[in-house]
């Protein structure tokens, strides 16, 4: 196992976000979390990274236990220099150039050398087809484009898995495949992920296991195929349909 | 009529008081911003007591005239010292130079409104990039360092410029306690010549040209800052 998650619960104010969530990713494995909005999806992903502080919860990468809810300053540096990820509003640094955001973390995170760094990150430029944007600042930038960058900055870093929390949500509906395509070829490779999306095109074709996620828990998983045509919960049924409605 | 020499004998004497204007504005705002960044530092991460004390203070500067806090420092500062110099501190109230008390109250009144601006600053930075920084690995001393503060300072820049030529304006005020700048300068000629018109221009034109120097200096450093961002974020 890359990842394994274990009881994670997470309160906001007295009211439970996360009620136990168990969740585990392979070597290679593309993980889909689905599941309707306010859930606690994203709380979920950002609980792995300490961008939320969990309550309780046992977190294993590679080698290392942690407890969610009582890390070390170490422990947290060590599972984040360990981890990339991709948010809905990309953040990218708007004082940096596409290039420098994704050498920033080789350089200050992984201790790369500038030059080498700055090779790497205009190798996954090129590879993307956006050398020309280089020397570009994100405002000059597509949300699309934003998106692509913001995938190679956590790639560049081959971490042990990646996040990505929505990174289509904020996208005009023409610039999703492209950034879809990304994480298509991303998974492809090899590379470990656990993706937060509505895009249910993604979990059927993409997805090595899909995770229904609802009201703080794990409802189900599965390999997609199984899940989408014989979902088991009534809860997941009640949620697929409701996609369906939309169409 | 307008006494065109007498105004032109007066100007040097009037530039020449600049240099202290210029002085108390520059230590206020220094040690000014000193304080805003504990201040801001304070109010982030509430701490009890002292966050509601000190937001309490700023609210209570920003909500005075800076005569009044200039008044109030002159004449309390050195009790206070008397009353610390009870307990055995090693102060000395006698010791007090009218400067050093202008000193005091400007740089009080600059960290109050800094620390406001500042505030504002760091906010318009989102703090998703913040996080960005963290999970690309980057510890977060250093994540503030790189992303954050930089854009901060971008964000700053404007109403720092505002901040720093109201100081300016309001050393003004401080012949009250008897130093003399700009203003006292001008007090005190036009009061030996009986030409108050004539002294009052030369101070005026004193303030216009420090003050538009000033700001061309803080546009030349916001166009630097700015330069390798060109968009505005």
């Amino acid at each position: 196992m890359v990842l394994e998650v274990h009881n994670l619960h997470k309160q906001f104010k007295g009211k439970e976000i996360l009620r136990g969530v168990d969740l585990t990713v392979g070597a290679g494995e593309v993980v889909v979390i689905i599941g309707p909005s306010g859930s606690g999806k994203t709380t979920l992903l950002r609980s792995l990274n300490f961008l939320e502080h969990a309550d309780r919860g046992q977190l294993q990468l590679k080698d290392q236990q942690i407890d969610l809810a009582k890390p070390t300053k170490q422990q947290v540096q060590w599972v984040r220099r360990h981890t990339a990820m991709v948010f809905q509003n990309y953040n990218l640094f708007k004082n940096k150039t596409a290039l420098q955001n994704i050498a920033e973390g080789l350089i200050y995170g992984q201790g790369m050398a500038r030059q080498k760094a700055e090779g790497v990150a205009r190798a996954a430029l090129d590879k993307l087809g956006l050398a020309d944007q280089a020397d570009a600042y994100p405002a000059e930038l597509s949300g699309g484009q934003q998106q692509r960058i913001g995938i190679a900055r956590a790639t560049v870093l081959h971490p042990e898995v990646i996040l990505f929390d929505e990174p289509t949500s904020a996208l005009d509906p023409e610039l999703v495949g492209t950034v879809l395509n990304d994480m298509q070829a991303l998974a492809k490779q090899g590379q470990p992920m656990v993706v937060v999306t509505h895009q249910m095109w993604f979990a059927r074709n993409v997805a090595s296991r899909v995770v229904f996620f609802a009201d703080g828990r794990v409802v189900e998983e599965g390999a997609p195929a199984d899940l989408f045509a014989h979902p088991k919960e009534e809860r997941t049924r009640h949620f697929l349909n409701s996609l369906a409605e939309n169409y | 009529m307008f006494d065109l020499s007498f105004a032109r004998q007066a100007l040097p004497q009037i530039i020449a008081a600049t240099p202290m204007a210029l002085l108390i504005a520059a230590v206020a705002t220094l040690a000014g911003l000193l304080l805003a960044i504990l201040v801001v530092i304070v109010r982030e991460r509430p701490l009890p007591l002292v966050t509601p004390l000190v937001a309490t203070l700023v609210s209570f500067i920003r909500g005075t005239p800076i005569l009044v806090q200039l008044y109030l420092v002159y004449y309390g500062l050195p009790q206070l010292l008397v009353v610390l110099k009870g307990w055995g501190w090693p102060v000395d109230p006698d010791g007090l130079s009218a400067l050093l008390i202008a000193f005091v109250a400007y740089a009080l009144n600059a960290a109050a409104n800094l620390s406001e601006s500042i505030s504002a600053a760091l906010h318009a930075v989102d703090r998703g990039q913040y996080e960005a920084a963290v999970t690309v690995g980057m510890p977060p001393a250093r994540a503030i360092r790189r992303i954050v503060v930089p854009q901060l300072i971008a964000n700053l820049l404007p109403n720092l410029t505002n901040i720093v030529l109201d100081l300016v304006k309001d050393t003004a005020l401080v012949y009250n306690i008897g130093i003399v700048e700009v203003m006292g300068e001008a007090n005190i000629i036009s009061a030996l010549g009986f030409k108050y018109l004539e002294t009052y221009l030369d101070a005026l034109l004193v303030y216009i040209v420090t003050c538009w120097l000033i700001a061309r200096l803080f546009q030349l450093s916001e166009f630097i800052v700015r330069r390798r961002r060109p968009t505005n974020a």
